[in-house]
Formats: C-alpha cells, sequence, structure tokens
C-alpha cells in the first residue's frame, strides 16, 4: 500500500479554478482520479427574479472564455419559452457569431493553453532553421509563415527573451521532461505558429466584433433577434468579415492542420497506448442549420464506443446528482426540477480533497443514468457515425493522411485532432452562412428581429436553449413565472466531462480518463496536464447551481475591513 | 465595512463625507426616499422663488458613495441585517438612520392640488407652481412659516398672503411683543400681505382635488393655496417595530439605538435622557461626528447640547438666534431685558444673571461673544449689555460655523479680489459649513466691488502658480525617469512639449495615439522612451484571477498595440497568470511564491474577478494547499508595487455581486482594505485601459492620475453619451423606437432603447474595441454602463430607459 496522491492546484491553461487529485502506485500508475471545481459563483442564483427579456447580459458573464454561447443560449432559452422564432437573418448572424468564436476558440486552446504539453520551447532554440522549413513541408505544401528568414527572426527573439533572463509566462514550464517528443526543428515550426496565433485569434476577434459589438461579451442579441442590423446592411462590414475569415482559413489549413498532423505522428505511440480514453459515451445534440436544410452538426448518442448503434439525443434523459459535489444530496432529477443547497464540507486539513466525500462545485449530470463525454471529439465521431454530409468527407480525409481510425479519436492527441478538424469546418461553412445571409438581403429581406408585446405574453413559461458550443453541449433551462425568472439551470459541457463521481461510483469523464496514465516524474505531472488539457476545461461554465425555493446560499457576514 | 445610511438630507450626506474620510476603505450607501440626490433643505425656499434650481442647492456628496434614490424603506429585519424597500433589499454591517421627519398637517391633504407642505424639493416645486394668482394661507408662524412668508413677500405671483398664528406670538413664544409687532410690520407693509392672530381653520369646502374656500374663525378666504408649516414629526414608522421608540428613535448619548449595530441622528433621533430631539444643521452634525467615533470604533465621543446660534434666513430684516442648552423656557426665574433702538431690538432673557437666550432683530451685536458668555457661565450685567449694543465693528455675524463677520468677509474678498463663491475656498471656509449662509456669503461677494484690475492680476497668478506647479509636475517626472534611464536622457528644455506629451488627461488623443503607435510619443521622445521601456522597465506581473469568468485576461490577449506577443516578449514579464502560464500546480506555485520573495515591492500584481467573503472565503479556493482567494490576494497584494483590479467584478463585485450577492463577493480595494488599489473597471476591461496604465507606470514609474473612484483620468475621464458618434440624433431628438426599425438601420440614437451612455464614465466611445472595430452602441444594442460595476447589473442591463429620468 504504498499509493500516494498528487495534487494539481492551480491547473492552469484553463479557464476557471479546477484542481486535480491523483493517486499514483508504486510503479507511478494512476490507480484514481478527482477533479474539483474549486470557485463557486451563483450566477444562476442571481438570475432569479429578473425580466426574462434581461437575463442574457447576465447570463453571458458565466464564462468570458465562451462568452457568446451563454447569451445566445440564454436568450434562445426565453424565445423558446415565449415561443418566439427569430428572423433568418438574425439567426445567420448570431451563426456567423457563434462559429467564428469556434474557430477562435480551437485555435487559443489549441496553440496557446495547450500547445505547451507537446512542445519543448527551449529544444525550439536548438533548431536549424532550414531543416525546420523541409520538415514543415511534409505536412503542408506551404506551409504558413515558413520562410527560413522568418524561422530566424523568431528564433532570435525567443533566444534574446530567454537570454534577457525573465522566462515570464514561460517559466517553470516542464521543459526537457522525458514525455516531450518533437524534434527542435518541430518545435521551432510549434513556436513560430504559437505567436502567429496570437495574431490571428486577435484578428478573428475584430471578425466577430462586426457583428457584436466587442468581444469578449459580445453585445448584439435581444429576445427575437439581433441588433446589428445597420452593420448587416453595409457591405463593407460584410466584406471585412469575410477578408479576415479568409485569412484565418489561410492558417488553419496551412498552420494548424498540419500542425495536429505533426504532432499525431510524433505522439502515435501515445494513440496506440490509447492514453486519454475514456468509456467511451459520447453525446451530441447537433444543430446549426445550414441553407439546404442539413445540421452542421448531426445529433445523436454512443455508448461504449459501439459505433455501430447510435441513439437519437433526447434531453428529456439528462438528469443532475450531486452526492458527491458540495450540495445537499437529491435523487437525479431533471434540470427543470433540481434543487440543490450548497453544503459545504470543506477540505480537508492539509488542503486535499476529501476523497470518499463530497469535492467538487460541479455536480454530475448524467444521460440515462450514465457518463457522457461532449465536445470535439463527440461531433466528429458522431458525424462520422451518422454518415453527415458536412462532417465525413473532412474526417475521411484526415483519417487517411494520418491513418487514424476512429477509436483513436478516442485518446488525448484524438481530442485535439477532433478539435482541429471541427475548427476546418466551422471556418468553411462560415462562407456558406454568409452567402446565405447576402441571399436574403438582395431579396430585400432586412428583418432582424421579430416583433412581440412583452405584456402581452404567457407569464408563465418554460423553455430551453441547447447548442453545441466549442466544448460540446450547453444547455439553457429557465423556469418563468409571474413574468419573473423562477428558475435558472445550466448544464455546461464542462459540467459533463469536468463532472465528478456519482452515487454508483461511476467517475467524471476527466476522472476514467486519466486512470491507467503512468506518470515519468510525479513532481512534473505532465502526462496528467495532457489528458486534462485535451478536454479543453472551462470551469467558470461548469459550476452551476440553482436553489428553486430561493433558500439563502449560506448565512454570510461580510468581513470588516476598516479598522474596530 | 458597509455602512447604509437611511434618509437624504445634510445629516445624511455629512455623515458620508465623514466616514469615507475617517475610514476610506468603507463601504457607504445612501438609501433615500427622494428622486434628487441629497440638497440642502435650508435653501428650499431659493426653489420657491427659482433663485436657484435643486442642482445648485445639491450637497457635496464623496463620489464613493453608493447613491440608491427613490427608495422608501418599509422595514428592518435586524436579526439578518437587511432594510427593505419596496423593490430592493439593502444588508448592512452598520445602520445609521437619518431621515429626518415628515411635516404635519391638520387635515389630510393627500391628492389635494392647492395644498401642500414645505419639506421637500417637489413642495417646492409644488408650490411655486401653485401659488400664481392665488390667495396663499400659510398656516404656522415658526422658521420654516416666517421663512417662507418673506420669500413669497418678494414674489408678484400671490394674490395675496394670510398667516394664520393659532396664539398671538411669531417665531416663538420668547419673541418680545415688540418684536412680534415690528415683525408684522415689516411683513405688513406688503398690502398683499395680512397676519390673522388667534385663528385657525374651522372648515373647508373641497371639490375634487381643489379646497375652493378656506374659513377661518377671522373670514373666509377663497380660490386658496394652502401651505402648512405647523410642525414636525420624527419620520420613524419604519423603525418602531424593532427599534426603542417614543416621538423619536431612542438613542443613548453615542446615538445608538436599541440596536448594538443602528444609529440614528437628527431630527428622528430622541436622547434616552432628556427627550432631547435636534432641529439645527450644526447639532446633527454634533451628532453625526458622535455616531461616526462610536461606530468606527474611533476615540469615543457622547453627545451633548451646545450653544445654538441661528436665527431667521430673511431678505427683508436681519433676526438672529442664540439659546443656550441650558435655557428652560418654564423656569418662573427668567427675566427679560429689552433694548431697542429705532427698527432695532436686543432681546435678552437672563436667569440669575446667566445669560440664557437672545434674539435680535437688525441686531449687530457680536454674536460669537454671546455664545461664549453663555458657554462660560459668567455673571453678566445689564450696563455691559446696554453698552454692548453700539459695537461690534466687525458687523453681523454671517457664518456661524467658522465664526466670520460680515467686515471681516468683506476684507477677505476685497483683499484677494475674490469674484466667486468658488474663488474664495482658498481663503475662507464660510459658507461651506452647513451651507445655511451660502446665500449670505455670495450676496456679500456679488456687493462687494473689487478692483478688477487687481482681481484680473490676481487670477492669472493663480493660473500661473497652477501651470508652475504643472510644469514642476512634469519636471519631476523627467528627473524621475532620467535617474532611472542613465542612458537615456530626457531634454529638460521643451518642457511645454513634455507636458502636452506627458499630461493624459489633456492630451488624451495624443496618448491614444502613442498607444495605437506602440508608444510613439513625440518625435522628439519617441526613441528614447522606446529605448528606455524595452530594456530596463520589464516590470514582473503577478495576473491573478479570483470569481472571475477570465474575460478580461481573453481580452488583454486581444490587445492591440502593442499586440499581446510583443507586449509579453519586450515589454512587461508576465510570470504569473493561470491562464496562459506553462506551469500548472506546485510548478506554478513556486513561480508566485519566487516573485513574492525576489521581487517583492517591485511587481505589480493585476487582479481579474471578484472576492467571495461569503462561507469564509471559501467559495474560492486555490493552490495545492486550498488557500482561499481572499487569503492568496491578502499574500500576494502585500509586497506588490501596484495592485490594479481589472474588469468590474475587481472593482466592486461586479455582475458577482449583483443581488442578492450569493457569495458575499467584494472588489479588491474592499477585500483588502486599502485605498490605493488602482481600478480599470469595465466587463470586461478594454484591454487598451490596462495597457495604457501598464505603459505610464513603466515610464515613469508612478501611474497616471486618478480620478475618485481610483480610475486613471485618461480613460475614465469621459462620459460615453459626450462622445458618442450617435450623439447628433440625440440632440436632433432621432431615436430607435424598436430593434430593426428605419431608425436602427439609420444608426439613429438608442436612448430610447435603454442605453445607458449618459451614466457611463469611460472611454469606450472614443476607443471602441478589438482594434477599434466597433462597440455596442455601435452594434445597435447600446450601452449598459458595465463599467460602473454591480449597479450595472443591478439597475442598467436591460433595455429599457432608467425611470423618470431627467437627461441633460
Amino acid at each position: 500500500m504504498s499509493n500516494r496522491k498528487i495534487v494539481i492546484d492551480p491547473v492552469t491553461r484553463i479557464e476557471g479554478h479546477l484542481r486535480i487529485e491523483v493517486e499514483v502506485n508504486e510503479e507511478n500508475v494512476v490507480t484514481e482520479a478527482w477533479a474539483s471545481g474549486q470557485l463557486f459563483r451563483g450566477i444562476e442564483i442571481i438570475l432569479k427574479g429578473r425580466d426574462p427579456r434581461d437575463i442574457g447580459l447576465i447570463a453571458q458573464r458565466i464564462c468570458g472564455v465562451c462568452t457568446n454561447v451563454h447569451y445566445r443560449a440564454s436568450i434562445s432559452a426565453v424565445e423558446d419559452a415565449y415561443s418566439i422564432t427569430i428572423p433568418h437573418n438574425a439567426e445567420i448572424i448570431r451563426n456567423l457569431v457563434t462559429l467564428a468564436l469556434f474557430v477562435q476558440d480551437h485555435i487559443i486552446h489549441y496553440y496557446h493553453l495547450h500547445s505547451l504539453d507537446f512542445v519543448d520551447i527551449t529544444s525550439a532554440l536548438e533548431a536549424d532553421c532550414a531543416k525546420a522549413v523541409k520538415i514543415a513541408q511534409q505536412y503542408h505544401e506551404n506551409p504558413y509563415h515558413n520562410s527560413q528568414g522568418h524561422l530566424e527572426s523568431v528564433k532570435e527573439k525567443l533566444g534574446s527573451f530567454v537570454k534577457a533572463g525573465r522566462l515570464g509566462l514561460f517559466a517553470n514550464g516542464y521543459w526537457g521532461h522525458e514525455t516531450y517528443r518533437l524534434t527542435p526543428e518541430e518545435n521551432l515550426v510549434h513556436m513560430n505558429h504559437y505567436l502567429e496565433a496570437l495574431r490571428i485569434q486577435h484578428d478573428i476577434s475584430k471578425a466577430i466584433a462586426i457583428f457584436a459589438g466587442k468581444t469578449p461579451h459580445p453585445q448584439n442579441l435581444v429576445v427575437g433577434g439581433v441588433t446589428s442590423v445597420a452593420d448587416m446592411l453595409n457591405p463593407q462590414r460584410l466584406n471585412d468579415f469575410m477578408f479576415i475569415i479568409k485569412e484565418v482559413r489561410e492558417f488553419l489549413e496551412r498552420a494548424y492542420i498540419p500542425d495536429i498532423k505533426m504532432v499525431v505522428k510524433a505522439y502515435g505511440e501515445s494513440i496506440a497506448l490509447g492514453e486519454g480514453r475514456g468509456s467511451g459515451n459520447f453525446l451530441c445534440c447537433g444543430g446549426y442549420r445550414l441553407g439546404n436544410n442539413e445540421q452542421l452538426f448531426a445529433g445523436g448518442v454512443i455508448t461504449g464506443h459501439d459505433f455501430d448503434a447510435i441513439e437519437p439525443f433526447d434531453p428529456a434523459k439528462i438528469t443532475e446528482e450531486a452526492s458527491r459535489s458540495w450540495y445537499e444530496n437529491n435523487p437525479p432529477s431533471s434540470p427543470y426540477d433540481q434543487e440543490s443547497i450548497p453544503f459545504y464540507t470543506d477540505l480537508n486539513e492539509d488542503g486535499t480533497l476529501k476523497s470518499e466525500g463530497k469535492y467538487s462545485w460541479i455536480k454530475a449530470p448524467r444521460y440515462e443514468g450514465k457518463v457522457m463525454e461532449v465536445g470535439p471529439v463527440a461531433r466528429m465521431i458522431v458525424g462520422v457515425v451518422k454518415k453527415s454530409k458536412v462532417i465525413k468527407p473532412y474526417m475521411d480525409r484526415f483519417m487517411s493522411d494520418t491513418r487514424m481510425t476512429l477509436i483513436d479519436f478516442s485518446t488525448s492527441i484524438g481530442r485535439n485532432a477532433a478539435r482541429a478538424v471541427e475548427a476546418q469546418i466551422c471556418c468553411d461553412y462560415l462562407f456558406d452562412f454568409m452567402s446565405n445571409l447576402i441571399e436574403n438581403i438582395k431579396y430585400y429581406d432586412e428583418t432582424t428581429w421579430t416583433k412581440y408585446v412583452f405584456e402581452e405574453l404567457a407569464t408563465t413559461a418554460r423553455g430551453e436553449g441547447i447548442f453545441e458550443v466549442p466544448r460540446g453541449v450547453l444547455s439553457h433551462f429557465v423556469r418563468i413565472e409571474e413574468a419573473k425568472v423562477a428558475n435558472y439551470q445550466v448544464v455546461a459541457p464542462t459540467t459533463w466531462n469536468a463532472s465528478p463521481k456519482d452515487a454508483t461510483g461511476q467517475r467524471g469523464p476527466y476522472e476514467e480518463a486519466l486512470i491507467g496514465i503512468k506518470l515519468s516524474d510525479p513532481s512534473r505531472p505532465l502526462e496528467v496536464l495532457r489528458v486534462v488539457h485535451s478536454f479543453d476545461p472551462c470551469l467558470a461554465c461548469a459550476v452551476h447551481v440553482i436553489d428553486t425555493k430561493g433558500r439563502e446560499l449560506s448565512r454570510y457576514k461580510l468581513s470588516t475591513v476598516c479598522a474596530v | 465595512m458597509r455602512i447604509v445610511i437611511v434618509g437624504g438630507g445634510v445629516s445624511a450626506v455629512y455623515l458620508a463625507n465623514a466616514i469615507l474620510q475617517k475610514e476610506p476603505a468603507c463601504e457607504v450607501v445612501i438609501v433615500s426616499d427622494e428622486s434628487h440626490p441629497p440638497y440642502d433643505r435650508i435653501h428650499l425656499c431659493a426653489l420657491v422663488d427659482k433663485s436657484q434650481c435643486v442642482e445648485s442647492i445639491t450637497l457635496d456628496l464623496n463620489p464613493k458613495v453608493r447613491l440608491e434614490l427613490n427608495q422608501t424603506i418599509l422595514r428592518i429585519d435586524v436579526s439578518a441585517k437587511r432594510i427593505f424597500s419596496e423593490h430592493a433589499v439593502f444588508s448592512y454591517d452598520k445602520l445609521i438612520i437619518a431621515t429626518g421627519s415628515t411635516p404635519k398637517t391638520l387635515f389630510d391633504i393627500q391628492g389635494i392640488t392647492n395644498a401642500s407642505t414645505f419639506r421637500s424639493e417637489r413642495d417646492s416645486d409644488k408650490i411655486a407652481q401653485g401659488i400664481v394668482g392665488k390667495n396663499v394661507v400659510i398656516v404656522g408662524v415658526g422658521p420654516i412659516g416666517l421663512e417662507l412668508l418673506d420669500t413669497l413677500m418678494r414674489s408678484p405671483f400671490p394674490k395675496s398672503i394670510t398667516l394664520l398664528a393659532r396664539k398671538d406670538y411669531l417665531y416663538s413664544q420668547d419673541l418680545s411683543r415688540e418684536g412680534v409687532a415690528q415683525l408684522r410690520e415689516i411683513f405688513e407693509h406688503d398690502p398683499r400681505i395680512r397676519i390673522w392672530f388667534n385663528d385657525e381653520i374651522v372648515d373647508k369646502r373641497i371639490q375634487e382635488d381643489r379646497i375652493t374656500e378656506i374659513q377661518t374663525r377671522h373670514g373666509v378666504i377663497g380660490d386658496p393655496f394652502l401651505i402648512f408649516g405647523v410642525g414636525i414629526d420624527p419620520h420613524i414608522t419604519f423603525a418602531r417595530d424593532v427599534l426603542e421608540c417614543d416621538k423619536g428613535i431612542l438613542v443613548n448619548e453615542t446615538m445608538r439605538t436599541s440596536d448594538s449595530d443602528i444609529y440614528c441622528v437628527g431630527e428622528a433621533a430622541q436622547l434616552r435622557t432628556s427627550g432631547f430631539i435636534a432641529g439645527r444643521v450644526k447639532e446633527c452634525t454634533l451628532q453625526a461626528d458622535v455616531a461616526i467615533s462610536n461606530m468606527l470604533g474611533l476615540p469615543s465621543k457622547s453627545f451633548t447640547q451646545e450653544v445654538s446660534i441661528d436665527g431667521l434666513k430673511v431678505g427683508s430684516f436681519l433676526f438672529a438666534d442664540v439659546t443656550s442648552p441650558t435655557y428652560d423656557p418654564k423656569d418662573t426665574d427668567n427675566e427679560t431685558i429689552l433694548i431697542s433702538h429705532e427698527n432695532r431690538i436686543d432681546h435678552y432673557i437672563v436667569n440669575h444673571d446667566l445669560l440664557k437666550r437672545f434674539i435680535g432683530i437688525n441686531t449687530n451685536i457680536d454674536l460669537i461673544r454671546l455664545k461664549q458668555l453663555m458657554e462660560i457661565n459668567e455673571k453678566i450685567d445689564a450696563a455691559y449689555l446696554y453698552s454692548n449694543r453700539l459695537k461690534s465693528g466687525k458687523g453681523r455675524l454671517v457664518c456661524s460655523c467658522e465664526s466670520v463677520y460680515e467686515e471681516e468677509l468683506i476684507e477677505i474678498i476685497k483683499l484677494n479680489a475674490v469674484t466667486s463663491f468658488a474663488e474664495l475656498k482658498p481663503y475662507s471656509n464660510a459658507g461651506r459649513v452647513c451651507g445655511r449662509c451660502k446665500q449670505d456669503v455670495c450676496s456679500l461677494i456679488a456687493a462687494t466691488p473689487v478692483d478688477a484690475a487687481e482681481a484680473a492680476r490676481l487670477r492669472s497668478k493663480r493660473e500661473d502658480d497652477a501651470k508652475e506647479a504643472d510644469l514642476a509636475r512634469v519636471r519631476a517626472r523627467i528627473e524621475k525617469y532620467n535617474a532611472i534611464h542613465p542612458k537615456n536622457q530626457l531634454s529638460a528644455e521643451n518642457l511645454e512639449e513634455a507636458m502636452a506629451s506627458f499630461d493624459m488627461s489633456r492630451e488624451f488623443n495624443k496618448w491614444v495615439s502613442m498607444i495605437t503607435a506602440t508608444m510613439h510619443l513625440h518625435p522628439d521622445f519617441e526613441e528614447v522612451v522606446k529605448e528606455g521601456v524595452t530594456k530596463l522597465n520589464k516590470i514582473p506581473i503577478i495576473w491573478l484571477e479570483l470569481a472571475d469568468c477570465s474575460g478580461n485576461s481573453e481580452g488583454f490577449i486581444k490587445s492591440s498595440h502593442p499586440k499581446i506577443d510583443d507586449l509579453i516578449l519586450k515589454y512587461i514579464s508576465l510570470d504569473y497568470h493561470e491562464l496562459l502560464m506553462a506551469g500548472s500546480g506546485e510548478q506554478s506555485e513556486s513561480v508566485l511564491d519566487n516573485i513574492i520573495k525576489y521581487d517583492s515591492g517591485k511587481y505589480v500584481l493585476i487582479v481579474e474577478g471578484a472576492v467571495p467573503l461569503g462561507l469564509d472565503g471559501k467559495f474560492l479556493r486555490i493552490g495545492v494547499k486550498g488557500e482561499t482567494g481572499h487569503a492568496l490576494l491578502q499574500r500576494v497584494a502585500k509586497n506588490a508595487a501596484a495592485v490594479i483590479a481589472v474588469g468590474s467584478c475587481a472593482y466592486d463585485g461586479g455582475v458577482v455581486a449583483a443581488a442578492p450577492n450569493p457569495t458575499g463577493a467584494v472588489g479588491v480595494a474592499e477585500a483588502l482594505g486599502r485605498a490605493d488599489i488602482i481600478n480599470l473597471p469595465g466587463c470586461p476591461v478594454n484591454p487598451i485601459n490596462i495597457v495604457g496604465t501598464l505603459l505610464h507606470f513603466m515610464m515613469f514609474e508612478e501611474f497616471p492620475k486618478l480620478d475618485a473612484k481610483n480610475r486613471p483620468e485618461w480613460a475614465y475621464g469621459f462620459r460615453v453619451h459626450d462622445n458618442c458618434e450617435r450623439r447628433g440624433h440625440f440632440d436632433l431628438g432621432e431615436f430607435v423606437l424598436e430593434w430593426g426599425d428605419e431608425g436602427a438601420k439609420k444608426g439613429w440614437c438608442l436612448f430610447q432603447m435603454g442605453c445607458k451612455g449618459p451614466y457611463a464614465q469611460m472611454n469606450c466611445s472614443q476607443v471602441k474595441f478589438n482594434e477599434g472595430t466597433s462597440w455596442p452602441v455601435q452594434v445597435g444594442h447600446g450601452c449598459f454602463a458595465c463599467g460602473s460595476g454591480k449597479i450595472a447589473f443591478d439597475q442598467y442591463a436591460n433595455h429599457r430607459p432608467l425611470p423618470k429620468e431627467n437627461n441633460e
């Protein structure tokens, strides 16, 4: 019994406050894992009692990374409750912003939040630039910003940065870790794109701002439609949007996809070992109507990696429970009926999680009682299994280039591959949505808002806004009574993926994926980060609670900061 | 500590300002049932004759005070420490009741259009509107009734004015018969005015909502406008259930009520021992001082009545009243000494040779001397009083708070060529303490001729001094810069240019272009500053995320000029930032510990997110040891060279602290109890404002000039509305009235769709977002003043104009 516990807190390069604890045996193999959300804010409680028309601007603040999607889902939930159908133009503008966000989010996630798990920047300084140019060309005939001169200047920039002595963000990384697999030249190619990606994500944010006013926290939605009608009617603005997206498409094709292929090749052994594989249950709600009435994403549910059987998605089968979360125990129930009262049982004296008790602010959502993984990998696998006309061609091409099979995507590396392919799909289909918008305007459809008279709407209603968003399925549920929000509930993608264990002992997806991972150096647990980061955690989204009876969360006393 | 003050008058404002002066870290909330910010009731008469508007009698309130208007408090829950209005709940750590009093009426005048009390701006307005061409009836002869009568006397609008006195005196039972006669003569000199003594209303006729006729013992008055000035009751109904009350809320000598966390001052408070209820401003402010000292645990004070100097605020004569706290009107040993000469009456009330009260009409006696006589309890003789009637070269007492006499003030005005109240400030505080004599002081300034040439000379000297101070500041900055950057000396020759480039509030556009052009300052400085910054100023930065959504971090990495890659590789050393840093867990923790240890006093701490204090801070835990967010913040802030709170959550809790603030979240300044936190609110903050503030620090090793809420003036000294691209449509009255309507397509003003730009102090309309691409008004949505903090999420985040708003 020489098992010991390793605590990783804060898990950095994610949104929010996540703690991971793993138990390892003598061989340093993970035998048990706990994922814990360490921040509770209670945005849903703040939403209660408000005018349903106003909740978008507050619900949006659930997350500043997935910022637009909570805005949209909350407003859609209210529209659903009131049976308001928004104009086609409004739907397209919402889609343009959402899909641009998918692309931006995936790029930031891979390069800035995740790639340092694969890329050793200190090794990049030893690269031979001429060789690096050639290596990049193995993955694309015309790699993005890949001239020898450019790579020299990147190397010099990094070199002088390192020489100056302050490593800033890169201080105390896992440099030199024995599981880094890229050559110095491959590392340099990645670092080059790390810096380019900083500029690209900045440019996408400009595209988003054209219709959304700003990002993070856009401000262009209202119940019934969108407000950016003047921008929609301005050809220069439409053009600006497309020009940015075109440049982004170049980056995806010539940098992101080739870099992922490079990592797939270098970490082939990790894929073969199935590192980061979970229970194989995948959930998609599908969505985003294309012009031909196809959906961009197919919906469906797969269990136990059984790619021959796929069930349709039914939101009524979602339940939540909290036997291991910091809320009072309740039997699993539908989010509409959830009643959870915070019940904080604290950490152990030494600051570790109470492994046998409650240990997270995240609740445990289940689908027909089962743990589900959501996100790009679920969407890409479901898309292939359902022979989606949109997804399958992209996946087929990628699989033939890399010789990956479908099961290979259910790994840490595979999640990244699925995410990259999805970014490419979203980016390409932005052009489809834009041409639909231009068609509408061409035929004088300038409507962006569906008129309603609030005082004449039902005073009691309930609705839901369920969307595929960058990290998976997002569901907002609203119940309206006396024309005010009576109950609000969010089940976010990270709620699914970072969920804790449940009453039956099922591990959450992060936890399950960590089992069996071998650590080469437990004091530098890079392998654990690689698994957790592959899910793209977003903790601010994940922690949600609602108390249907409006009870106070706890009695608190504002601290006395004045000298007394 | 969160202190809630209920009330909207002089006491409330005095309390709020004094608390923040003593304890700047307190959160102070004023909850008032009026729709205007607190104003000085003393000047209500000026509203009736329209010599002032309510804005001009508005009291100066520390901008850190949160003001909640239109909130009538209905009840107090002392166990939960909350107060409730119809729409809102306010929690408090300490509560101070300063609700004053409600005016009495002799019958219910609710819904009657031509009857009013005289207590509020609303009343003044009603009176000013209602008296035109009417037979005005004032019931009550106390100071309120007399001051109003004096005001109306000088108004051409009333057809007639009748003052009803229930007995046979005016002002006070103590006023001598001579005094009453003189006042009567002064008033009735106006043929429209008559004073009926021993009279009262015996009947009235009301049709619908109007009184058509009033019948008194003396006669019938038709087509009247009735004003009650008959007295006041402490305004305390909401507190009666939970606090011990008599006429007012009972307080001990520390002004504490029967609940240890609730204090009461002013007209609502009744001293338990003596039954005393304050009526004068000075008494209210004394009580406020006592309450604050005891509440904040400062050296203890207790309230004792002082000699009061008071009088009537009238234009037609001078009227002064000095009363000792030991004066007992029922004492049979009281003697009266009356000295009258022409229109002057000096009336002394003496008890066993001790002066107890003085009432003077057109007197010029030294009131301060009389006050001293009462205070030292010195026996006086009649001869002294008689000889004193001629006295006083100093003239009448103008400001009793500051003991400034008329002649002294005129001297000051002349000597310093003062031509406005504002210019007087450096020389005398007269008129600025209780505010009662402010108009007097203004009139004196207006009436005192000053040498125009001398005034101009002094004014220009003052300007020169200010400019010299500015130049000195710039010189100091340059010296400092040169000391820090020995290789990159700035020339001190073209100081004017330097000042223009450095002073961001004045040269905002220059500053923006400086940021947009990667800090290209004035050509003279471009190279040296650039060199200096890149070489020498890689300041270590710790960026903590607390109860946040990472929105500010996401915004920061979208910074445009300089772009984020240059910023993190060249300009700053972003050593700890959970969203971006390579290491996790032990690795990131050791980075943090090392900076705190080795860069102590050098690193800049940037904090994003609110600080949850509920559950002992355990709603947020960070790090291997499970430190609370609050503890981590305190630990890291301790040795930081500066702390910058970015985003609205870090400012005051923001959306996380929106009602009902489930986690007890507060902003960084409050969590640390510090007044030196730099605030960059916004949801999220525009990265330009972070970068600009950092660049300023890097260049000058000091932060830009801050406003009262500790926000850099160069970024927050602007109102969104004033610089809005749609402002022209606002001025033309062209409004979007429905989403997507023709106005929306043409870019008309969004005010009617709930745009809160008029309430937003930010630079969004100038710098926009995402490299100037757009901003919420440009996409047709409107602003919700996200940088105002939590109030934005409780009151502004909707698509409706604020209720009953009179925007400019």
